[in-house]
């Protein structure tokens, strides 16, 4: 849980933390959401009906029913609807490369999960193969609510400190490796991103960071939005979440670096 | 309320205008004056002068399917009571402007224009607002005829800013892309030499078409809508939103609803009163006490998704009442959480205040002269840093705040000197943001003693179309307003919405005059506005 300061916070020592499973993650927090049992027809309907971004559609040819990580908004409708088929887990759901990947079946789930830290040193390890030493983040709000910018906020506090793996934000594109992209893209915004990504230098990265950037989220396709950052500039990696937390920003990073790597650019 | 300052104003203005007012009309803490719209500026004129009274919010809508033309609503706010002038707009698309009485007016006329097409006959500001230079002309998104989804080209044309001209002024462009991690915007200066000479600010970059999106959805994800207007504001305009719906169905929510509503507006106050005081101290050069704060922040937000799931307090309210309750553990939690926050937040803020170079940065930096805050209406810390004494926790008791409002004469008089004294710089929102921390740790306290009813009430399955109300709460940033009209089949016909910030910005032109530009980032993160908030 929450660390107690021992001599008070003006003289207390190290508050950065080294590992993932260091149990801030509490048990309520609501992080993705997973299929228990193969939904009935009725259940279908339900579902598809209640969901307030269609994150949850079925799939006619084979019969089962998809879930879409990057449009979910992590309102807990569904659970309580049908709360036998429907659970919601405290681990958030996980960044990927392409969009489609997001999606999940009602089929079971295997997810692996690593230490923050040692996230951190792989990170650390890959930015040096493909940057030399660091990695220059240019954070980009395309209309979001504030909520991605909190968390991707935090990644610079004490606790999370990305600056210790050689990540860090900087105040122009011409500087950055990787764009940080979040909000639906909205009209008004999206000749500033394309300019934006045009300012960046080659090899470039773009990461979608949040539902909104993923898919528009529950702002969707409307004559003020785009719906989705992928609509104006080309994303490398999706992170879902409504708002990702620091750790599964950190992965994002890391799954973008493998595949500037093993692609190249 | 009190019913008695309702049936007072309600008999004032009926006597003084009686020829003209067509219909009265009271709903719960409002009444409705339906008027003429040529006896519309005579009769708003009379409620800010001699009334005293503060221009709330204007609000239009579309009836014309439904054989009503526009109506336009002019919604003033006088201790408990709000004032609605409504008037109908004819077939010239045309009403008068209240402007050049009512300065805070410009930016809802400007509004109105972009969104609807009505043309404000004598306001002086002819620059478009919402709508940027791109979208084509003759198109109106919250006109009922316009289609959410379509999808318009754009059109080449240049937005012109004022041009200051004079020997050695030079123009900064900032932005809508900025240097730090925070949301888009343009800044247009004109300096001479370090010295700020002019401001003008162009928003609305994040603007998602919110208000015409929630008249597609239902009723329950509207509410989903409403917490993602401002991210961190989530509880605040949730709570707005829920009690307006609440207002219209004539519903009481169970004491224990109020009461954990309370708990989280206060926390979710904590943690970006935090956070700001964080990047003021960043903005001021001293990353230490930034850094210690952040340190705060997070333990905040940690004890956010303890309580309920989410560390942005995204999920709390449903209408009716909460999603989300607050279990014994969990109040040992807060009550441990708070109590290590508070002893470490003191050591900081004493910390910073011994400083000189900190308190030099803010005091006097960006000061807000009196008289214009009152003209532009702002709101929240702003308007009480100042010395103008609003508070929508006091004035309109929502949730269980009704309980916290016991105040001594004695207090109440030293309440009103230290009002007096307030300045209106940097330094004045800096503690001003401090006390209201050190308050929130109280009031949160008081109120964990939870009644043991349930946690939500139903709602009747079917809503009055064409019925509405106003729903209001304080966020961290001041009074936000959420106005709901339900149509048919409990849909939404109307879903206005004013945050603070869109009261606040417009004193940011005025706070940074011959300030220097690097105080800007200090005066702006000191008045903490929300650009999405502002934008919708």
């Amino acid at each position: 849980m929450i660390k107690a300061s021992r001599k008070g916070i003006v003289g207390n020592g190290i508050e950065t933390i080294k590992n993932l499973s260091d149990s801030f993650e509490s048990k309520n927090y609501r992080g993705s959401i997973v299929f228990k049992a193969y939904p009935t027809n009725d259940q279908k309907k339900i579902l598809e009906n209640i969901c307030p971004t269609k994150a949850l559609f079925s799939i006619k040819e084979n019969n089962t029913m998809g879930l879409d990580n990057g449009k979910c908004i992590m309102c807990g409708y569904c659970n309580e609807a049908t709360p036998k088929l429907i659970e919601i887990k405290n681990k958030p759901a996980m960044p990927t490369k392409t969009r489609n990947q997001l999606i999940d079946y009602s089929s079971p789930q295997i997810s692996t999960e690593k230490p923050y830290e040692q996230i951190g040193n792989e990170l650390k390890e890959k930015i040096q193969k493909m940057f030399g030493r660091s990695l220059a983040i240019r954070q980009v709000d395309a209309g979001s609510c504030n909520g991605c910018e909190i968390e991707i906020a935090a990644l610079n506090n004490p606790i999370y400190d990305v600056e210790r793996f050689g990540i860090h934000f900087v105040a122009s594109p011409r500087h950055a490796d990787v764009l940080l992209v979040t909000g639906p893209a909205s009209r008004n915004m999206e000749i500033a991103l394309r300019r934006t990504y045009e300012a960046t230098p080659n090899p470039k990265i773009v990461i979608a960071v949040g539902a909104c950037a993923c898919s528009g989220g529950i702002f969707g396709d409307t004559y003020a939005t785009t719906g989705g950052i992928d609509k104006v500039v080309p994303v490398d990696v999706y992170i879902p979440g409504c708002p990702p937390r620091p750790q599964v920003l950190i992965q994002g990073l890391l799954l973008a670096v493998d595949r500037v790597i093993k692609n190249g650019i | 309320m009190n019913k008695t300052n309702l049936e007072n104003y309600a008999k004032e203005i009926a006597d003084k205008f009686s020829k003209m007012i067509t219909m009265t009309h009271q709903n719960n803490d409002e009444i409705h004056f339906n008027v003429e719209l040529n006896d519309m500026p005579k009769i708003c004129d009379y409620i800010y002068k001699n009334l005293n009274a503060r221009l709330a919010t204007i609000i239009c809508s579309d009836k014309q399917k439904n054989g009503g033309g526009f109506v336009i609503r002019y919604v003033f706010e006088k201790e408990d009571v709000f004032i609605f002038i409504i008037v109908s707009v004819g077939q010239d698309l045309s009403f008068p402007s209240i402007a050049l009485h009512v300065p805070s007016a410009t930016l809802y006329e400007r509004e109105i224009k972009d969104m609807f097409g009505l043309v404000p006959t004598g306001n002086p500001d002819k620059r478009p607002l919402v709508l940027h230079e791109h979208w084509p002309d003759g198109i109106f998104p919250l006109r009922k005829e316009f289609k959410l989804e379509t999808k318009l080209g754009r059109q080449e044309k240049e937005y012109q800013f004022l041009k200051v001209q004079g020997e050695g002024i030079n123009e900064i462009p900032v932005g809508p892309v900025h240097a730090g991690i925070i949301e888009p915007g343009h800044f247009r200066f004109s300096i001479l030499g370090e010295n700020i000479i002019n401001l003008e600010t162009r928003l609305f970059y994040t603007h998602k078409g919110i208000e015409k999106l929630a008249e597609s959805m239902k009723l329950d994800d509207v509410l989903f809508l409403s917490e993602r207007i401002a991210g961190d504001e989530s509880v605040a305009n949730s709570t707005a939103y829920c009690q307006a719906i609440e207002k219209i169905s004539q519903v009481e929510i169970p004491n224990r609803a109020k009461k954990i509503r309370t708990v989280f507006a206060e926390l979710e106050r904590i943690y970006n009163h935090v956070g700001t005081l964080a990047g003021i101290s960043t903005d001021a050069s001293f990353p230490f006490g930034a850094a210690r704060l952040n340190i705060l922040k997070e333990r905040l937000m940690q004890l956010n998704e303890s309580l309920c799931g989410s560390r942005i307090l995204f999920g709390v309210n449903r209408i009716g009442g909460v999603w989300c309750n607050i279990t014994d553990e969990n109040k040992k939690l807060i009550l441990k959480t708070l109590s290590e926050v508070s002893d470490d937040f003191t050591k900081i803020i004493d910390l910073l205040k011994s400083k000189s170079s900190f308190m030099d940065r803010l005091r006097g930096t960006g000061t807000i002269p009196k008289k214009t805050a009152h003209e532009l209406g702002v709101v929240g810390v702003v308007a009480r840093c100042v010395g103008i004494d609003i508070d929508t926790r006091r004035d309109h008791p929502y949730a269980s705040y009704s309980l916290h409002n016991h105040k001594t004469p004695q207090q109440l008089m030293e309440h009103k000197i230290e009002m007096e004294k307030r300045t209106g710089d940097a330094l004045a929102r800096f503690e001003i943001r401090v006390n209201e921390v050190r308050d929130s740790f109280g009031v949160v306290r008081e109120t964990l003693d939870l009644d043991n009813d349930a946690l939500f009430t139903s709602i009747p399955e079917h809503l009055e179309p064409f019925s509405s109300a106003l729903g209001y709460a304080e966020s961290h940033r001041g009074q936000t307003l959420h106005w709901v009209m339900i149509g048919e089949n409990n849909s939404i016909f109307r879903y206005k919405v004013r945050t603070a910030s869109f009261c606040n910005w417009a004193i940011i032109e005025q706070a940074v005059l011959n300030d220097i530009v690097p105080d800007f980032p200090l005066v702006n993160k000191s008045l903490d506005l929300s650009y999405s908030g502002n934008d919708l």
